[in-house]
């Protein structure tokens, strides 16, 4: 409903605003995508274009303790994501 | 603000365009002004900084976070004044 309004009245106007832009979403299991948004629904369910997953892994030493942390990144032409799994949603605007 | 006989969805409504904290279960904290939300508890906040361990990760000028995950949300500020007392 109110499709045509530019104001954020409800969470879920936030993601029709960057419907056809680059958006960062954080996922459970320390997965993050950046991709572009071609449409998704109430449940955060959606369908990214053009996408990079970065998932990221801790290991610790047994010996020292030390943590150390890898990405592994990979390209996705186009994605379904099931929307239970969503975290968070962003404009990919970032600073630091 | 009376924090007396409040339900729930009261509270809710009072804080939306006030700074916020979100703490999500998962030890990530959300914290910003907040937009909005809606009956499932997803949350549009603004200007958000995300804080790891107490430390600040990421900067989002705004960000969704879908309400199923489980959250607390804080409202900062309130308390202040009695910070000094005594």
């Amino acid at each position: 409903s109110q499709p045509s309004t530019n104001t954020v009245e409800e969470p879920l106007d936030l993601i029709r605003l960057s419907l056809d832009e680059r958006i960062y979403v954080k996922m459970r299991n320390d997965r993050e995508l950046r991709g572009r948004l071609h449409a998704y629904d109430q449940h955060l369910n959606m369908i990214l274009g053009d996408v990079e997953e970065t998932v990221t892994t801790v290991e610790i030493d047994e010996e020292t303790y030390e943590e150390l942390y890898k990405s592994t990144k990979r390209n996705i032409p186009m994605l379904f994501v099931r929307g239970d799994g969503v975290v968070l949603v962003a404009p990919p605007l970032r600073v630091g | 603000m009376s924090m007396r006989k409040q339900t729930p969805s009261d509270f809710l409504k009072q804080i939306i365009g006030r700074p916020v904290v979100v703490k999500l279960n998962s030890g990530v904290d959300y914290r910003g002004v907040l937009a909005c939300l809606d009956g499932y508890m997803n949350i549009a906040i603004e200007q958000t900084e995300e804080y790891v361990n107490g430390q600040l990760k990421n900067k989002y000028g705004d960000a969704f976070l879908r309400g199923n995950n489980e959250l607390t949300i804080l409202l900062i500020g309130t308390f202040q004044r009695h910070r000094n007392e005594s």
